[in-house]
């Protein structure tokens, strides 16, 4: 039986045993400690509330674009853009990166037009999609598949290599065939780290939706921080932020309880 | 030299290009002859090329000269007839135990489903794991790992069993019970193995015949007729019997040679 305390004391402990409802309440601390210091430096009055809106402001705000100004739909729309250029990049990248990890023809192929596009800045590539594609969704979501594409596939492929050689050799020496192996074995194999990579992935969607809508858009999250932004309404540009928050806070936690679902072997 | 071995060794070397461009000489011509049913050890010093050579005859690594034959036919790739065991834990941890042994099986279509099924628990029931079948492998002990990989690789029906230091990474008990276990499955399965090891006990323990290679570039430096001397049928009991530790003697006198003649070369 630990003393009283214990579980408390092991968080500062170096290398402790893990304790898992402890750590939950110091995060939720955290979490309310900002809350709580943003709290009294807005009410204080000592920073122009045009600088930091009290709380109270930004939840009256977020009222307000829920009731008056249809915010349901921008936040429908800003998701629908991430995921279809979320689930565009999976599809593609998956197959392609597996792909690239066992041939070195396609690595050679691939590699360096995968790096060159990887290292340009997404938002530079805002006019050059406005141009091909115009102002619809298709400019939006081809600039997030661009910012997303490149870098999933090699962390794919990185997945893929990691997968220890004696499975893919146990898998040759019962008979599987390239495809079998890839399938039966490999996939299988890297799945709980392909997973993290899409998660990953995911949030940084959510980085280049903003650009997309703030350059280009008439809806989505993005667009009212922007608008709201362009009229001096701070508590509007405040709540905008905390939406986006929130929704990644939410997907990646909905992402990772999946991933203890599924993997439990691993857990 | 006959064609009627069932492996055959013959002439076969090995080469590694090191990151320089210079040619490493890691396993020089040699042949070597393995009849069917033939337990047959490999041992030497650490780092000799003993494994590239198991390795070599599995299809895992290319011969630089020379070509190995199984059963008459030139290896030449991985494939169902040479089934391998290796020393770090390969069983699927997304499978089951029984899972992981229906592996084996996957991809034999000489077979049906319900055959497929039997034959599964069959090794399964063989390698003791039966109470374990539904067990995911992060559950089980390493020794349990091990027989798994053991049970699957049997369930593929190999022609021959390939197993490079599959106890290699055991505590002493475990390891103890593995050879035990594994010379009574080979006795009811008369399955031909090649096993890699450096633990000289093991190696007589099981062996009908030891190959001991020298240091690297591997030459076979004797080959030594185990079950000449020692009864086919052994147990624990052996490695205090006159003639067990007399070949035991011959062949780490034969490795700690070369080991001191590799230290006297640096």
């Amino acid at each position: 039986m630990d003393p009283p305390g214990a579980a408390w004391r092991d968080l500062i402990v170096f290398r402790a045993a893990p304790r898992p409802r402890q750590e939950l309440w110091l995060s939720i601390g955290a979490f309310l400690a900002v809350l709580i210091v943003w709290l009294i430096v807005a009410e204080s009055g000592l920073v122009h509330p045009q600088i930091l809106p009290s709380p109270r402001a930004v939840m009256a705000a977020w009222w307000r674009l829920f009731t008056e100004a249809e915010y349901i739909s921008d936040i429908g729309i800003s998701v629908a853009r991430v995921w279809a250029a979320f689930l565009a990049s999976a599809v593609i990248a998956i197959p392609l990166g597996i792909l690239m990890s066992g041939y070195r023809a396609i690595t050679a192929l691939f590699e360096p037009i995968i790096d060159f596009v990887r290292y340009l800045p997404v938002p530079a590539l805002v006019p050059l999609t406005l141009i091909w594609l115009g102002i619809g969704e298709g400019s939006k979501v081809t600039l997030l598949w661009i910012g997303t594409f490149f870098q999933l596939i090699l962390l794919i492929a990185d997945d893929a290599r990691r997968v220890p050689k004696e499975f893919i050799e146990t898998g040759r020496t019962l008979g599987a065939s390239d495809t079998a192996l890839m399938k039966d074995v490999l996939l299988r194999a890297m799945l709980p780290n392909m997973v993290d990579s899409l998660r990953i992935t995911l949030g940084w969607c959510w980085t280049y939706l903003i650009v997309a809508e703030i350059v280009a858009s008439s809806s989505g999250i993005g667009y009212e921080l922007w608008t709201a932004r362009r009229y001096g309404k701070s508590p509007e540009v405040f709540a905008g932020i905390l939406t986006i928050g929130i929704i990644g806070l939410a997907s990646d936690q909905a992402i990772r309880f999946l991933h203890r679902r599924w993997f439990r072997y691993l857990h | 030299m006959a064609n009627s071995s069932f492996i055959r060794i013959a002439q076969v070397a090995k080469e590694f290009t090191a990151p320089d461009g210079s040619i490493i000489p890691v396993v020089e011509p040699l042949s070597i002859d393995v009849q069917e049913g033939e337990f047959v050890v490999f041992v030497g010093p650490s780092g000799c090329g003993k494994t590239t050579v198991m390795r070599m005859v599995g299809g895992l690594e290319t011969t630089s000269a020379g070509d190995i034959y199984l059963n008459g036919k030139r290896v030449e790739g991985p494939n169902r007839d040479k089934g391998m065991v290796f020393q770090s834990y390969s069983s699927f941890p997304w499978l089951t135990v029984l899972g992981n042994i229906r592996f084996g099986l996957k991809y034999r279509d000489d077979i049906s489903a319900d055959e497929k099924e039997r034959i599964a628990r069959h090794y399964l029931d063989l390698v003791g794991l039966t109470p374990f079948a539904d067990y995911t492998i992060n559950r089980i002990s390493g020794g349990m790992r091990q027989r798994v990989a053991i049970a699957r690789t049997l369930a593929a029906n190999p022609l021959v069993l390939l197993m490079d230091e599959p106890f290699g990474a055991l505590d002493a008990l475990s390891r103890e019970r593995l050879q035990i276990q594994l010379m009574d499955l080979r006795r009811a399965e008369r399955k031909t193995v090649i096993f890699v090891t450096h633990d000289v006990d093991e190696a007589v323990l099981l062996a009908d015949r030891i190959i001991v290679f020298s240091a690297r570039p591997a030459r076979v430096l004797a080959d030594i007729a185990v079950s000449a001397t020692l009864p086919e049928k052994r147990s624990l009991d052996i490695l205090d019997i006159p003639e067990f530790r007399k070949i035991r003697r011959d062949v780490l006198a034969l490795i700690r040679n070369e080991e001191t003649r590799m230290e006297a070369a640096e």
